[in-house]
């Protein structure tokens, strides 16, 4: 073997000190890279390190529970699972497909989940990639197995506890629990921005009744909790990750406030099923010397459980398009023309005005002549007086009585006791009902003013609208001597450990000034409404109960039929709503009853009735201690008519523009 | 063992070869350990270790005997190779989409990685026959260029871009040894661009493409990809920057435990070492793969002829190419290319070769005043 000469080596020689600086160069471009990530980047890189494997965990907030009285449960939280997703973890590819394909989620779905997440990925926010969404509420048990087990395959998928609201009463009392439902942008959007816990997509919101309006007393703040994760988001067991996790670790979520309502549930139902004879019809059950609220039914009502699961396009339709309206709150959201409970009040007004004393006699030959207008009565009651006239319900006493008031007279007196203000019930949405006066018909119908809207607004008519609720409020300040209470529905709020939060007492809203002696002269008549042969309300009598009340038939606008309209349901428009308003026991009366049935005809004849059976059930079966027996009541005579009884002549006459014919 | 050979294994053994190599394996044994351990793989480091014993043992016998016996065995021993690499597309197992592996029961052989050290072998054979006192011209390169060439389309057939892309590199750096006109010179910087663009057209597949792409963007801050193509990359400089100055500490990294970088026993343990040791850590041992290289050179310049210094120059381009693409690729500043770090990466076929590069080395270095 040849030995190569050092001049044969002479043409690598100078080859290597160039070969050397570049070797050097090369690593010198290493090493300020390193320089750079490690020393200068050091601290930025160290803390993504540090965010790349841990992951906060929000944990929801246990919702208020909703009790009745008695402590009975009328809406709370059940255990359930959703599924999650960060989304910034998740693959949309293999991982999205497998997912469908476990929980065998159908392609709507799908679609709309995979969606859900690709907003979120090209948010340009960067920091919404890695917050946690709800993808399904309510996953079944085989879904939540299927996550479980199959994870290492579902990156940025998870499964978390999310309660569900769950109403065991079903549709009872509905219209005051309300429902709860996914918040959308603008509820993000509007929420108070100083508020602890804000909503976040997928979080529910009370939408109405008491779950909207107490959500921020039973929302609750939601905790959470970090966790160390490796890049395919599966979380690392204990001892490998504590020496991993920042100091504070968790933070415990606030449960919610539980409620407790002044309705008694057993009670709800009963109104509810007294009433469900009929398509349409609400009542309130208030104890007069509290105002809290014990029942308000409104029918018919929507199972809350059907609400919060998110109803079909089809199915929401069919309640919006419900022509008994199942969507609103009879009691508070809707007015109706009073018609002869209203008589009460204006009795009332003219009692106090000194216009009229309970002596005092008009004749009623069944109809009220006043310029070219008839105002008809109901019968050809004769003379009648004072007592006589709320018992049979004699419109033309009353229309006599409105023109010797006047209009201001009777709509300040209507005000003293709650008619045309919202009474402040705070659920809901509450109407004011209306109470006019010669100024509202002055701005309104200038120059159409007639003493005729008086005589409407006497019988409870022309441009007088109430609620059920002003309604049992006004009646249960008769029985007590005079107290409109706030109609109360919420006994306390307090945490789930039983510390009272709030506790909600009795609120009065105003002493309406009125004598006791004109009292006693209502009362008397509203007992006799009941207890006498001619009152209107004499066939609903009870042998269980004395019961003391007021009958209404109110008018309603006269329809032509519709093409769409049965003939049934062309009759059943065109019914007058019947009103019974009732105090219970008669002699020492603790409950108001109100009942509206829409479009059920005469009053004494349909709403009574039902009035009646509230109240003996209520002593019957949810306050029996509180049953005063049927005694061998004296009963009073009726206001004799004696000759000394003054006529109250008829001659007042003007034109009227606007009459109509009432009974 | 001739009395002459244990004096000479005494009096020439080169220590400071020896040193810094056997430091490289043991930090690299470390750092797998911790890697293995991370990753559910606690007995990964054990595995390396039969390797290293094996390819040690190799690398020994090697060195004592005087290395122009390979001379005389060069094209013997590149033909074994190319023959191993024919071997493999015919009879090898395919392992995600790539035949690189010959496999019997538990132990696998990668012959391109032995490709490498036989393919300096024998173009140090080829050019210790070719003295040249003038300039190389362009066709002078016909022939090495083609002994690069076979093996080259071996590996790509395989496919593996990257060992093919090193043994190109290898045959350019020695070449870069011996005096090219300048008119070759220029021939091949302008071919360079020219065989990139058809190799990305007609060569490249499409997730070596999207590798490129995703570099580039990641690079210029344009829509980086990082949780597609670009992810190993973004990981990687997280992982390293992570570490600061002296590191998270040993066993104590979070990128490799917790999934983020998955390739990091074959491809990324540089940055699972750099996140555990830091600044320090990392620089070290970037400084003990230059010294390598460079006492590569050295030995090649101390060589007394061309067959030693083109097998030290070609052994010290093995460790340099391994160490740019790797690094570069590990610190994000060269796109991803499935690159080992020389004797620090979980893998025998390349710990056994490079140990038994090391070994010619030794070789060289050893017998370079004598002959036997």
């Amino acid at each position: 073997m040849q030995i190569s000469s050092r001049n044969e080596l002479s043409e690598f020689r100078k080859r290597y000190r160039w070969m050397s600086l570049f070797v050097v160069l090369t690593f010198l471009v290493f090493a300020s890279r390193l320089v750079y990530l490690q020393l200068i980047q050091g601290s930025a890189l160290y803390s993504e390190s540090i965010s790349n494997i841990i992951r906060t965990v929000t944990i929801p907030a246990v919702r208020g529970r909703v009790f009745d009285d008695k402590g009975r449960v009328l809406a709370t939280s059940v255990p359930s699972h959703a599924l999650v997703a960060m989304p910034h973890y998740v693959d949309m590819g293999k991982g999205f497909a497998r997912l469908v394909q476990l929980l065998e989620i159908d392609v709507a779905d799908a679609e709309s989940i995979s969606k859900k997440i690709q907003e979120r990925l090209t948010d340009s926010r960067d920091m919404r990639r890695f917050q946690q969404i709800t993808l399904l509420d309510r996953i079944t048990p085989e879904q939540l197995a299927a996550v479980k087990t199959y994870q290492d395959e579902l990156p940025g998928i998870d499964v978390i506890d999310m309660p569900v609201r769950f109403y065991p009463y079903a549709g009872t009392g509905g219209n005051i629990l309300g429902f709860l439902n996914e918040v959308n942008r603008d509820d993000i959007e509007k929420e108070d921005s100083t508020i602890e816990d804000p909503f976040r997509p997928g979080d529910k919101i009370g939408r109405s009744g008491i779950e909207r309006a107490f959500e921020k007393d039973l929302r609750g703040v939601r905790g959470w909790r970090k966790k160390v994760v490796d890049a395919r988001g599966l979380p690392l067991s204990r001892e490998d990750s504590a020496h991993l996790l920042p100091e504070a670790s968790m933070q415990e979520p606030r449960p919610g406030y539980d409620i407790t309502l002044t309705i008694d549930i057993a009670l709800q139902k009963i109104v509810e099923q007294a009433l469900s004879g009929h398509p349409s019809a609400a009542a309130v059950v208030m104890e007069v010397n509290t105002g809290r609220v014990l029942a308000a039914a409104s029918v018919p009502t929507t199972d809350p459980n059907l609400l919060i699961n998110g109803l079909s396009y089809e199915e929401y339709r069919a309640i919006e398009e419900n022509p008994y309206r199942p969507n609103i709150d009879k009691t508070i959201y809707e007015n109706y023309f009073p018609g002869s409970i209203y008589k009460p009040f204006v009795a009332m007004a003219a009692l106090e005005e000194g216009i009229i004393t309970t002596n005092d006699i008009v004749h009623c030959s069944g109809f009220h002549e006043f310029g070219r207008r008839t105002f008809k009565c109901t019968h050809r009651h004769g003379d009648v007086n004072l007592h006589s006239a709320l018992v049979k319900s004699c419109n033309v006493y009353f229309y006599t009585l409105a023109e010797m008031t006047g209009m201001n007279r009777l709509a300040r007196y209507a005000r003293e006791f709650g008619f045309g203000e919202k009474t402040g019930i705070g659920y809901n949405a509450e109407t004011a009902g209306h109470v006019p006066t010669r100024e509202w018909y002055d701005k309104h119908l200038p120059g159409q003013f007639r003493i005729g809207h008086t005589l409407n607004t006497a019988i409870g008519q022309g441009n007088t609208k109430v609620t059920l609720m002003q309604a049992a409020a006004a009646y249960a300040s008769i029985a007590n001597g005079g107290t409109l209470y706030k109609p109360q529905i919420i006994r306390r709020i307090e945490t789930p450990d039983g510390d009272i939060v709030k506790e909600y007492n009795p609120e009065v809203r105003r002493r309406v000034t009125i004598t006791q002696r004109n009292i006693d002269v209502i009362m008397e008549a509203l007992i006799d409404v009941v207890e006498d042969e001619d009152g209107t309300a004499h066939s609903a009598k009870s042998s269980k109960i004395q019961v003391a009340g007021k009958t209404g038939t109110a008018q309603v606008a006269k329809k032509a039929r519709k093409e769409s309209d049965t003939l049934a349901n062309h009759y059943y428009k065109n019914r007058d709503h019947a009103w019974f308003a009732s105090l219970a026991p008669a002699d020492n009366p603790q409950i108001a009853v109100v009942v509206l049935i829409e479009h059920g005809g005469g009053g004494g004849e349909h709403a009574a009735p039902v009035g009646v059976e509230i109240s003996r059930k209520y002593f019957e079966q949810i306050a029996p201690e509180q049953e005063t027996p049927l005694m061998a009541r004296e009963t009073k005579p009726t206001q004799p008519l004696t000759p000394e009884a003054r006529h109250i002549p008829e001659e007042d006459t003007s034109s009227a523009a606007a009459a109509t014919r009432r009974r | 063992m001739p009395r002459i050979l244990v004096s000479r294994m005494r009096d020439e053994f080169d220590w400071v070869l020896f040193i810094v190599v056997a430091l490289i394996v043991i930090v690299g044994l470390l750092n797998l350990y911790s890697t293995g351990k991370a990753t559910g793989a606690p007995d990964l480091y054990l595995t390396q270790l039969y390797w290293v014993v094996f390819g040690s043992i190799g690398a020994f016998i090697l060195s004592i005997v005087d290395y122009r016996l390979y001379e005389r065995l060069g094209y013997l021993a590149y033909g074994v190779g190319i023959l191993m690499l024919i071997a493999v597309l015919l009879f090898g197992r395919e392992v995600a989409g790539s035949v690189r592996w010959f496999a019997v029961g538990e132990f696998r052989l990668q012959p391109s990685e032995l490709m490498k050290p036989l393919l300096v072998v024998g173009l140090a054979k080829y050019l210790h026959h070719d003295p040249r006192s003038e300039d190389r011209k362009i066709e002078d390169l016909i022939i090495p260029g083609l002994m690069t060439l076979i093996p080259m389309f071996l590996i790509l057939k395989e496919p593996d871009l990257g060992t093919a892309l090193i043994c190109l590199l290898i045959f350019l750096s020695i070449m870069m040894l011996t005096r090219l006109n300048v008119k070759s010179f220029l021939i091949i910087l302008t071919a360079a661009p020219i065989s990139g663009l058809l190799a990305w057209n007609y060569l490249l597949k499409d997730y070596q493409k999207i590798r490129v792409t995703s570099y580039w963007e990641l690079m210029t801050g344009n829509n980086p990809d990082t949780l597609g193509a670009g992810w190993h990359a973004n990981q990687s400089m997280i992982a390293i920057g992570s570490g600061k100055v002296t590191g998270k500490g040993y066993l104590e990294g979070t990128a490799g435990p917790h999934h983020f970088l998955p390739e990091c026993r074959t491809d990324f343990p540089f940055a699972v070492f750099a996140e555990e040791h830091g600044f320090i850590g990392a620089a070290g041992l970037i400084f003990l793969y230059l010294f390598l290289i460079l006492w590569c050179v050295r030995i090649a310049s101390l060589s007394r002829d061309r067959f030693g210094a083109v097998i030290a120059i070609g052994v010290g381009a093995i460790f340099f190419w391994h160490v740019v693409f790797n690094l570069g690729m590990v610190l994000g500043v060269m796109p991803v290319v499935g690159v080992t770090l020389p004797l620090f990466s979980y893998g025998g076929s390349s710990v056994l070769a490079l140990l038994l590069s090391v070994g010619l080395l030794m070789s060289v270095s050893i017998h370079r005043y004598h002959r036997t």
